[in-house]
């Protein structure tokens, strides 16, 4: 069994990329498993998907916690704590990060920061996306053909119908498919073939199950009485773009701190605002709106 | 009561945050963005009373955005939740188990799915009753919690993810958008308004103002929505400044049934450049112009606004 | 033991006495026969002055349900009534006010569902609503209603509780049935029953507070259901303790199961509701030839309380359980949770299944009768048959002429 993650932000086609692995294989006549895993955030937050393949049929469900490849469509997502992308990698599996980076910087980057035993490959997905379609959040076609070189078992026909099948599916005018497409065989020129090897059977430990006590009722309700802890949650992972403040165009005029929907400028007692990033979900509407200009946007930048 | 606010200038909207961020709404939201502004004119005593939808999910716990207090009842309940707690209210406040400086504002919080089509049994209810409580309706034309599904809101030739673009109903949508408002005006609330979040004195006015009324205080707020709409989420307030500029969006209330516009646009803008500006609309241009649909569109505009347009001119 | 005047109330009156009594504060209502006397008494008294709060006619039965809830979450008492139709429409808010953990109680007066539609009662409606989070009690008498109703408030308020109860009895055989009733003080009562001071929900400008508040996470949600689940499991303690309090004031006591002539009991009839009346008729006249019968009255049905019914019904030779309501495709409701109770004792009675008294078909001595015939065989040959209807040749022939008078065509 082949067990395939998928991390990237909503928006970047993960769920599409793990569709693309989940039919390319399945006409290469495996037995295939897919599915996407939905939070409560409604777009933008990290999201994952999975695609399992086998020879017969797959006596697994849900998440996949021991991964055999596993496919970051963002090098942010490497740091947030709700992707995780690190979680049970093994001496056996790949972690495909999409970055400009070279594998060998990143592999030392991730050494010093978040050794894991698995192998580290980069490739500069977005770039040709970016060339090839035009928008370099488009990234299902990249990184879904990415995923069938490196799972080894698929080859350029059941990924071009792959392709076309999802995308058609999703309803891509048909010129936007082609480019797709031309994208996806490049992708899938380019990435190296690495082998795999799936993680040995894990023993399963006792787990403890506890026995439920009563808890009284103040405490064993479903409600907060700790008003305003949301605060607590980071959402500025979200950004792809990061609006920065260019002081000496700002002339105080509150707009973006008026327009911004998530209280995430404030003004300081000279009406200057600032963004708190530990929040600001990138969604750039003070950038739009700024009359000054005071407010540029820039590419988010890379922790690795 | 007398009014606190004019809300003359954008430097009186309050530096105070009622809503933290943290939460999982979309970037760019625009029912989002209309809410926190209407909390900073409502202040911190509120209690909201929540139906199914995208703001569902601003309270998960163990995190609560709000520095007052909420409850998520169902999806088609959250007035008759806001009448249990008004009355509950007044009960211990008429008994003395409850000082009147514990009073909250109720407020329902609904989406246009809730509002317009499920709830709105439970919402004529409330009104009939003449309950004292806050309605704020954010309308993102469609079942955004769920995938962006058709609602009776949506209007006209929008593309939902049930009203697609297809060789049989080439327009999406076939429907015109349900008038909520004038639903609502029919049981003679004392207060009744539209706002939008790209208008956001008008919109602190109009909450203020309401403040002077016992009753229901009804709001629907024009709500954007990126994900739901296909457009980039910094363009949430572009769009709603179209919407009202090409006038699709009425800014107006309702005084004990009484209708006055709050903006009249001097000339309406073509609504081909809202239209443009949005995904759920690209079929009416790509890959044919869809004339039909389009005059269609334009027609129901000319139409609202006839009469008030007619007596500006007469009043020049 | 304080003084009690005895009147000649109905079921819905008892009903609305109990509510009276519990100084119920609030009473979000909407009218469905045979319930709606119940609100008619309350409006009344609301009306002048005899009760003091608020009475409100709402839409539905789902906002009456999600105002009743919303009410209790904000911390005043409150009572509310249904039937039917009426707590199926109301279904999900079932669910979600057990889940605020509120302790409001409401009376449902059972009626059979619609289709086809129908006023006379079975238990699909309350039994509908088991699996909700809502303790249930089940009532025979106009007396256990009003009584019945003290206790869930002082059940539902304890702070090892905390849920909603739903206090049933049956459509026209007892919403409409006058017999004498004693009616506690009002002192008796609200010694008995304290008011209601809630620490866990409220709504108030000083302590803000999120309810009804969403989770994801299975690990998350499996608590908070839990914790409903061991509510209801302390809730049978409570109940004893409550029960004894009750005895001790009032001079009537009540178990969570009722056990008539069974202690030497051969065989015995499983039932609930107002039909255990006719059951324990039946069991008089078996008595009297000398047969060794004897009766179970379910009573809490919510929280099931299992080790009450394995005593009750340890040793017996063969039990039938009368199932006044029907899980299509499965059979007998509380036949199923009776053989669960009973699977786990060393020798466990015969457990045979009958259905009876559907959309509040008459069940006839005869039918008894038959019912210990089937008792008796199964004993002397160890077989079981499966589940029977009560239903008569004389009802059958009957039904065929109705059919023809209707038109309705063989084939
Ligand atoms: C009785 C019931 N039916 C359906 C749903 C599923 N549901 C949850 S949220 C939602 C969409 C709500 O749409 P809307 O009111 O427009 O709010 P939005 O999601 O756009 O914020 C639906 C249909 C539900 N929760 N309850
Ligand atoms: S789907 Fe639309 S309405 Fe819902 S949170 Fe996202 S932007 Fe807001």
């Amino acid at each position: 069994m082949i067990r395939v993650r998928f991390h990237g932000r909503g928006g970047h086609g993960m769920k599409t990329a793990s569709r693309i692995l989940g039919t390319a294989a399945f006409l290469e006549g495996f037995r295939v498993q897919d599915s996407p895993l939905y939070g409560a955030e409604r777009r933008g937050a990290p999201i994952t998907a999975f695609t399992r393949i086998n020879d017969h049929p797959i006596l697994e469900r849900g998440i996949i916690t021991i991964p055999d490849l596993v496919l970051v469509a963002d090098e942010t997502l490497l740091e947030d704590p709700l992707a995780n992308p690190f979680l049970g990698l093994h001496a056996g599996s790949l972690l495909f990060i999409n970055s400009p980076t070279s594998t060998q910087a990143m592999a030392e980057a991730v050494a010093a920061r978040h050794p894991t035993p698995a192998r580290i490959l980069t490739g500069d997905l977005t770039a040709l996306t970016l060339e090839k379609i035009g928008k370099a959040q488009a990234l299902s076609a990249t990184v879904g053909a990415a995923a069938c070189k490196l799972a080894g078992v698929i080859g350029m026909g059941a990924l071009e119908k792959a392709t076309r099948k999802e995308l058609e599916e999703l309803g891509l005018p048909s010129p936007l498919i082609d480019r797709n497409l031309e994208a996806a065989l490049l992708a899938f020129e380019q990435t190296p073939r690495v082998p795999l090897a799936s993680a040995p059977p894990q023993p399963a430990p006792l787990q403890g199950l506890v026995v439920p006590v009563y808890q009284p009722p103040a405490r064993g309700t479903p409600s907060v009485a700790a008003p305003g802890n949301i605060i607590l949650r980071k959402t500025g992972g979200w950004r792809i773009f990061r609006p920065v403040i260019e002081y000496d165009k700002c002339n105080q005029c509150w707009i973006c701190f008026v327009r911004c929907p998530e209280g995430a400028i404030s003004l300081d007692e000279k009406e200057d605002p600032h963004i708190d990033y530990d929040h600001c979900k990138g969604c750039l509407i003070c950038v739009e709106e700024c009359p000054t200009k005071a407010v540029v946007k820039e590419r988010e930048v890379h922790a690795w | 009561m007398a009014i606190e606010h004019a809300y003359k200038k954008l430097k009186e909207i309050s530096l105070e945050e009622f809503i933290l961020p943290g939460t999982s709404t979309c970037g760019g939201c625009g029912g989002l963005e209309a809410l926190r502004l209407a909390h900073k004119v409502l202040g911190k005593n509120v209690v909201f009373v929540n139906a199914a939808g995208c703001f569902t999910l601003l309270a998960l716990f163990p995190f609560s955005p709000f520095k007052g207090s909420w409850l998520y009842t169902t999806m088609a309940s959250a007035p008759a939740g806001a009448q249990g707690i008004r009355d509950a209210l007044d009960l211990l406040i008429a008994r003395g188990a409850l000082s009147i400086e514990e009073d909250l504002q109720v407020i329902v919080l609904a989406g246009d799915g809730a509002s317009y089509d499920i709830g709105l049994a439970s919402t004529s209810g409330a009104i009939y009753r003449n309950l004292d409580f806050w309605y704020f309706c954010y309308d993102n034309e469609a079942y955004g919690n769920t995938g962006v599904q058709m609602s009776s809101a949506t209007p006209y030739a929008a593309r939902t993810t049930t009203t697609p673009a297809a060789v049989l109903t080439p327009e999406g949508t076939e429907l015109p958008k349900k008038d909520l408002f004038e639903i609502w005006r029919a049981h003679c609330p004392p207060y009744l308004a539209t706002v939008s979040p790209r208008h956001p004195l008008d919109l602190a006015r109009k909450f203020e103002k309401a403040k002077a009324f016992k009753g229901p205080k009804l709001f629907i707020a024009y709500s954007p929505c990126p994900t739901g709409w296909h457009y980039d989420p910094g363009q949430t307030p572009e769009i709603a400044r179209l919407a009202v500029e090409t006038g699709l969006w009425a800014l107006k209330e309702a005084v004990h049934g009484e209708v006055a516009h709050t903006y009249i646009p001097k000339k309406l803008k073509s609504v081909e450049e809202y239209l443009q500006a949005q995904g759920r609309f690209a079929h009416l241009f790509h890959p044919v112009r869809q004339e039909a649909a389009l005059r269609k569109i334009r027609e129901a505009i000319t139409q609202y606004w006839a009469p008030y347009l007619r007596t500006m001119q007469n009043a020049k | 033991m304080g003084p009690q005047r005895e009147e000649m109330l109905t079921g819905n009156m008892a009903a609305a006495w109990g509510a009276r009594l519990a100084r119920a504060e609030y009473v979000p209502a909407y009218p469905i026969t045979p319930q709606t006397e119940i609100v008619e008494t309350l409006a009344q008294w609301f009306a002048d002055g005899t009760m003091q709060g608020k009475f409100v006619t709402m839409d539905s039965e789902h906002s009456m349900l999600t105002a009743a809830g919303a009410a209790a979450a904000t911390g005043v008492r409150v009572f509310t009534a249904t039937s039917s139709q009426g707590l199926l429409y109301a279904f999900e808010v079932l669910y979600t006010v057990a889940g605020w953990r509120v302790p409001l109680v409401l009376v449902n007066v059972s009626r059979a569902l619609a289709s086809p539609i129908t006023l006379e009662p079975d238990h699909n409606d309350v039994l509908a609503a088991r699996d909700a989070g809502f303790l249930q009690i089940h009532c025979e008498t106009c007396q256990e209603v009003l009584d019945s109703i003290l206790m869930a408030y002082k059940i539902a308020e304890d702070p090892r509780v905390l849920l909603p109860v739903i206090v049933n009895l049956d459509g026209y055989y007892l919403s409409f049935t006058r017999e004498p009733v004693a009616i506690p003080s009002a002192e008796e009562a609200a010694a008995f029953l304290p008011p209601y001071e809630p620490h866990h929900a409220f709504f108030k400008a000083s302590r803000p507070l999120a309810q009804g508040i969403a989770v994801l996470g299975g690990f998350i949600y499996s608590y908070f259901r839990y914790q409903e689940q061991l509510a209801a499991r302390n809730a049978l303690a409570v109940h004893d303790e409550v029960a004894a309090e009750f005895a001790r004031r009032f001079g009537r006591s009540y178990g969570p199961v009722e056990a008539y002539r069974l202690e030497d009991a051969e065989y015995a009839l499983v039932m609930s509701n107002a039909f255990a009346t006719k059951g324990k008729a039946a069991v008089d006249l078996f008595r009297q030839r000398g047969e060794r019968v004897g009766l179970l009255r379910l009573r809490l049905l919510r929280p099931f309380p299992h080790e009450a019914v394995q005593a009750a019904l340890r040793g017996k030779r063969a039990v039938a359980v009368l199932d006044q309501n029907l899980s299509v495709g499965q059979g007998g409701i509380t036949y199923q949770e009776v053989a669960a109770a009973l699977y786990h004792e060393p020798s466990r009675p015969l457990l045979l299944s009958c259905i009876g008294g559907l959309g509040g078909k008459e069940i006839s001595a005869g039918e008894f009768e038959e019912v210990l015939e089937l008792m008796k065989e199964a004993a002397a040959t160890g077989q079981v048959p499966g589940p029977q209807l009560l239903y008569t040749e004389g009802e059958q022939t009957q039904m065929a002429h109705l059919l023809d008078i209707a038109g309705k065509e063989w084939g």
